[in-house]
């Protein structure tokens, strides 16, 4: 599958792509948005970021199957480094795509966007996790009940970074 | 410093948000934010007025003159709404008189009671005298996210992240 896969910019018409992902609750459960309203509006954000081409989308045989994107600062004192977010189709996971897609992104933020860093947060035990730590990203924070899935049941936010220079 | 009279809290009004750009556009107050010229100032005091739709914003006034604002930046993500970051600014020459101990007191207040949160953040710049505040209120850190913010200078600084079990 890997040889198969390419790697674009992300193009707005991949918003049904993003928001069938986000919609399916295998998914859904690592992000903070539940609802199909915030659903529909995170995903919107989101994929605007493709109209600076901070956002690749991955493609095999003309399906998209992953999408990752750099969500840029909008500020001048922070705009050396930014959040990014990751998602792969969970048809084609556990084939690499997660990894190339990561280090696409990272190659375009250091390269392209010439910045000093990227992170991001995942909740506790998401499957992310291990791909982050394959890239040496490092663990700087952990906010534990940070999201409330029901009355007694809450998840940590941790928050991982790497830095180019 | 002046002496703090008739400290009073009340819900912000839009109009307060003409204090709010008159303190940020202070170099010394800016250099504790992420913002750094008059348009970037004008964007986050919208946001951050937004809020009095959410009746989550307050000013604290003495004399019947601004002299702080605090909000609470509420999450309308259903998964979080049970925690909500916030932000708070007092006018330098009122510094070190109690204003900033009475937003964030009612700041825990409103929380607890209209909002129903559990949890209350906050993000500071490593060597933002605030900091002792917050310790002080009983925020604890829970992360370090190093150089978050870098000058015009060049010169880097670490964003505490604190958070306070309500």
């Amino acid at each position: 599958m890997m040889d198969k896969l390419d790697i674009r910019y992300t193009e707005l018409k991949d918003f049904e792509y993003l928001l069938t992902w986000l919609n399916d609750p295998d998914n859904n459960k690592w992000f903070p948005f539940s609802t199909s309203q915030e659903i529909e509006e995170s995903a919107k954000n989101w994929i605007n970021f493709s109209r600076y081409k901070s956002s690749l989308t991955g493609v095999v045989d003309n399906k998209v199957c992953a999408i990752g994107t750099l969500f840029l600062m909008p500020y001048r004192k922070l705009i050396h480094h930014c959040m990014f977010y990751m998602i792969v189709d969970k048809k084609y996971r556990n084939h690499g795509i997660g990894s190339t897609m990561l280090k696409n992104l990272i190659n375009l933020g250091q390269n392209y966007f010439k910045l000093e860093s990227i992170f991001t947060e995942v909740f506790e035990n998401s499957p992310m996790i291990p791909l982050l730590e394959k890239f040496k990203f490092n663990q700087f924070a952990k906010q534990e009940n940070f999201i409330k899935i029901d009355d007694n049941h809450y998840l940590a936010r941790i928050l991982f970074d790497i830095w180019f220079k | 410093m002046v002496q703090v009279r008739n400290l009073k809290i009340r819900l912000s009004e839009q109009s307060d948000a003409k204090y709010l750009t008159k303190w940020l556009s202070d170099p010394e107050i800016l250099r504790w934010f992420p913002m750094c010229n008059e348009a970037e100032i004008e964007d986050a005091v919208k946001i951050w007025m937004s809020y009095t739709k959410y009746k989550a914003v307050i000013t604290a006034v003495c004399d019947n003159v601004p002299c702080g604002i605090a909000n609470l930046y509420v999450q309308s993500l259903k998964k979080l709404s049970h925690q909500s970051l916030f932000a708070i600014i007092v006018a330098k020459e009122y510094r070190g008189a109690g204003v900033g101990t009475a937003l964030i007191k009612e700041l825990i207040r409103m929380g607890k009671e209209d909002f129903k949160l559990e949890l209350l953040h906050l993000e500071v710049y490593e060597g933002n005298p605030a900091q002792r505040l917050y310790e002080r209120l009983g925020f604890k850190e829970y992360g370090v996210h190093k150089k978050f913010l870098k000058d015009l200078d060049g010169r880097y600084y670490n964003k505490i992240l604190m958070q306070k079990k309500l």
